[in-house]
């Protein structure tokens, strides 16, 4: 049973490694980044309290938003759905993800107080 | 010991109650002498002296000059109109020895005017123009031409003057088909809450149509088709207006009030209690105006009690008994048959003619009677040992000579009963209160004394339990007994005696606390929110480590996954992207620290487009390399598939 779950996790990781983009790559890093980001928050809010609620409201908002974007920049840059986002190039993909995080921040900031 | 006092009034107090319709508008005597005064105006035109003359005439009252009202009206009266021939026919025929002659011209004109060419208007006026100067009329035809204009001048005003003119005409003629005319105009009347019923074209056109319709039936002997009810209504809504704007309203609702006072069919009764209802013991008396609707006493009918009940235990005390007729005032002595005091329910029928309408009434009598307070004792009871203690007795309207002395081991008593004064019979008023005053702090406590199953009002005051409600202030205390009732002549205040309330002292900050009453109170301060609770600087240093490490982890994954930094070029553009970019993050720490809302726009706005026309020169050179590498990668599969 455990060695089964392994081996599918091992054969995952593989297929992963062997046919997922370096460009992928590099997105799925930077959404690990987010995650855990988000949860280190939620964690310290877990354990020590909502004080400054504004604060960590804008910190998790920013880290669901950021991921959110983050994935949407994936599926546009995903050359396995270029069928679906013809009229999207990928520079174009990644300037509509600044143009969103920069909106994006601008309300976190201002939440933060 | 007890000594009453029998000195009785007894006071009846009426209220009509309206539970069969029965007229709520009526003209009282001084109504009817305003009325007499519109009408008795100097004249002013022919028109006028035609509203005062034929209008006092319906009141039963001639003009106050019969002479100068003749000569103004033979000197006002213009031959060649209809209309003034009228007028001065219908009032010189009001006033006795006026007769106004005309020629045979002017006869003829009048003639003429009965033609189906003419309004019912000019019908009516030449008709009893005509009526009134004794000429000769073809009544046939009047009624023929009245038909016809009729179906033309489908409306209340004409109709009315339709009926009118038909009372003058001969009985033999075809009034048939006018004579129906009442009860289709009786239903165009307009319902207003079952109250009043009128034509939405006002007082005027309602009253003369009652008149005219009356002056119709009693010529031709036929009852006109209104119910009891539509009766009291046109009552209610020509009465109910009491200053006339006009000669011509008034004159309208004289001769309505005249027709429904002397007509052969209906006779509305008002049956209304003389003045305030302010009869004595000397005369106890149920007095009653029984009129007509303009205040004539109906002298010839017998009214008659048909049943009393009291309000509160639904018993008859009366039935069948007759009023008395004195002075044009029916009277009934009902302290004879000895009623409790309260209020009555009283049925009251008029008859006595077989015309009168609304002659069933509704009373409320109220039956009023003078308190007397009996077998007052006064005592203070010790509450440990009820050793039987002394009573004192009081009689009112004295004043108890010793006072009492009651401490917290004692309690005050107090036994009375409340008789009627004339029949001795115990009464149980709505307020009987006992009042405890301080004199020295103008302090009063007030109790209520309720009666025992025997009328025995029984109040006791525990010195002890009550002391808060005296707020434990010891002293003398005037001790007052009052008595009301609605049906009460004489309500009581008695300073029965005086009680000097020993409470133990030791409450006595009380009254300090109530001193300080009327002082400053501290001023409120505004209290900030106190910041919370801050968690020790080292954990939050951890977690701001925390929070920070995976941007390393990051850092790590894209050196081992190996991103492709050697691609970045030094184009102006793209240096120029990047540094916009830094700029704006820059600017959002700025922001966070220094500046508001709007200078940021301001300086995003510089910032994004600078970085938005690089970054769009930038990635447009990136895709057109990529797009070039793309289309040399497929010729190159092209080829070496080739």
């Amino acid at each position: 049973m455990s060695s089964s779950v392994i081996s599918v996790i091992s054969r995952f990781l593989e297929e992963y490694n062997s046919s997922t983009s370096t460009k992928l790559k590099v997105v799925d890093a930077y959404l690990l980044y987010i995650l855990l980001t988000g949860a280190l928050q939620f964690l310290y809010c877990l354990l020590v309290g909502t004080f400054p609620f504004n604060s960590f409201l804008s910190g998790f908002i920013s880290c669901v938003g950021s991921f959110i974007l983050a994935v949407c920049l994936r599926i546009q840059i995903n050359p396995q759905n270029k069928a679906e986002f013809l009229s999207t190039s990928p520079e174009r993909a990644f300037a509509d993800f600044l143009f969103a995080h920069t909106v994006l921040h601008l309300v976190a900031i201002n939440f933060v107080g | 010991m007890a000594l009453l006092r029998l000195v009785s009034l007894l006071v009846f107090v009426l209220a009509l109650e309206a539970q069969a319709l029965t007229p709520s508008h009526y003209l009282v005597a001084s109504d009817v002498d305003r009325l007499q005064a519109v009408l008795s105006q100097p004249f002013t035109d022919l028109k006028s002296a035609y509203f005062s003359v034929v209008g006092l005439s319906k009141l039963g009252v001639s003009v106050a000059d019969s002479n100068d009202a003749c000569s103004f009206i033979k000197a006002n009266v213009d031959s060649s109109s209809i209309e003034a021939l009228f007028y001065a026919a219908e009032a010189s025929q009001a006033i006795s020895s006026c007769e106004i002659h005309v020629s045979n011209e002017t006869r003829d004109s009048l003639h003429a005017a009965v033609s189906e060419d003419s309004t019912v208007s000019q019908i009516h006026q030449a008709v009893s123009a005509l009526s009134s100067l004794g000429l000769p009329l073809a009544s046939q035809e009047v009624v023929s031409a009245l038909k016809a204009r009729i179906s033309k001048e489908d409306n209340v005003v004409a109709i009315t003057l339709a009926l009118q003119t038909a009372s003058r005409l001969s009985q033999q003629a075809e009034l048939g088909e006018i004579l129906e005319e009442i009860e289709d105009l009786a239903a165009r009347l307009d319902d207003l809450g079952g109250v009043y019923l009128q034509f939405e074209e006002g007082l005027e056109a309602t009253a003369l149509f009652v008149s005219a319709a009356y002056a119709l039936s009693d010529h031709v002997d036929m009852e006109p088709p209104l119910k009891e009810d539509q009766v009291i209504q046109l009552v209610n809504s020509i009465f109910s207006k009491k200053s006339w704007d006009s000669l011509s309203e008034a004159f309208s609702v004289a001769s309505a009030a005249a027709a429904l006072s002397n007509n052969r069919f209906h006779k509305p009764v008002v049956v209304s209690a003389v003045g305030p209802a302010t009869v004595s013991h000397s005369h106890p008396l149920l007095q009653l105006h029984v009129t007509d609707v303009l205040c004539q006493p109906l002298s010839s009918a017998n009214v008659l009690v048909e049943s009393a009940t009291s309000v509160a235990s639904k018993a008859a005390i009366l039935s069948q008994t007759p009023f008395t007729l004195r002075d044009g005032i029916f009277e009934l002595n009902f302290m004879a048959s000895k009623p409790a005091s309260g209020y009555y329910q009283f049925s009251v029928a008029v008859t006595g003619d077989s015309r009168l309408v609304a002659n069933h009434v509704e009373l409320k009598v109220k039956v009023s009677t003078k308190v007397a307070i009996n077998n007052m004792d006064l005592s203070v009871v010790d509450k440990d040992q009820s050793i039987g203690t002394k009573t004192t007795r009081v009689e009112y309207p004295n004043k108890g000579k010793a006072s009492f002395i009651a401490d917290s081991h004692q309690n005050f008593a107090m036994t009375f009963q409340l008789v009627d004064e004339t029949t001795g019979v115990e009464l149980t008023p709505h307020q009987t209160f006992v009042r405890l005053h301080n004199q020295k702090t103008g302090q009063e406590v007030v109790f209520v004394a309720e009666p025992d199953s025997k009328n025995l009002y029984k109040f006791e005051l525990d010195t002890a339990e009550r002391k808060t409600e005296f707020d434990s202030i010891s002293g003398t205390y005037a001790l007052y007994l009052m008595v009301g009732d609605a049906t009460l002549e004489n309500p009581v205040l008695w300073n029965v005696a005086d009680v000097v309330l020993k409470f133990p002292d030791e409450e006595a900050p009380s009254t300090v606390q109530s001193k300080n009453l009327y002082v400053p109170k501290p001023e409120i301060q505004h209290l900030f929110r106190e910041p919370e609770k801050r968690p020790p600087t080292v954990l939050s240093n951890t977690f701001t480590a925390l929070v920070l490490s995976p941007f390393l982890l990051l850092l790590i994954l894209w050196f081992k996954l190996g991103a492709n930094i050697s691609n970045f070029s030094f184009s102006p553009s793209s240096v120029l992207f990047h540094v916009g970019h830094a700029a704006m993050l820059g600017l959002m720490y700025v922001y966070w620290t220094h500046l508001n809302m709007f200078q940021t726009l301001k300086y995003l706005a510089i910032i994004g487009s600078l970085t938005f026309l690089a970054g769009n020169r930038m990635l447009a050179q990136k895709a057109v390399k990529r797009i070039a590498a793309e289309q040399s990668s497929r010729l190159a599969k092209y080829r070496s598939l080739r």
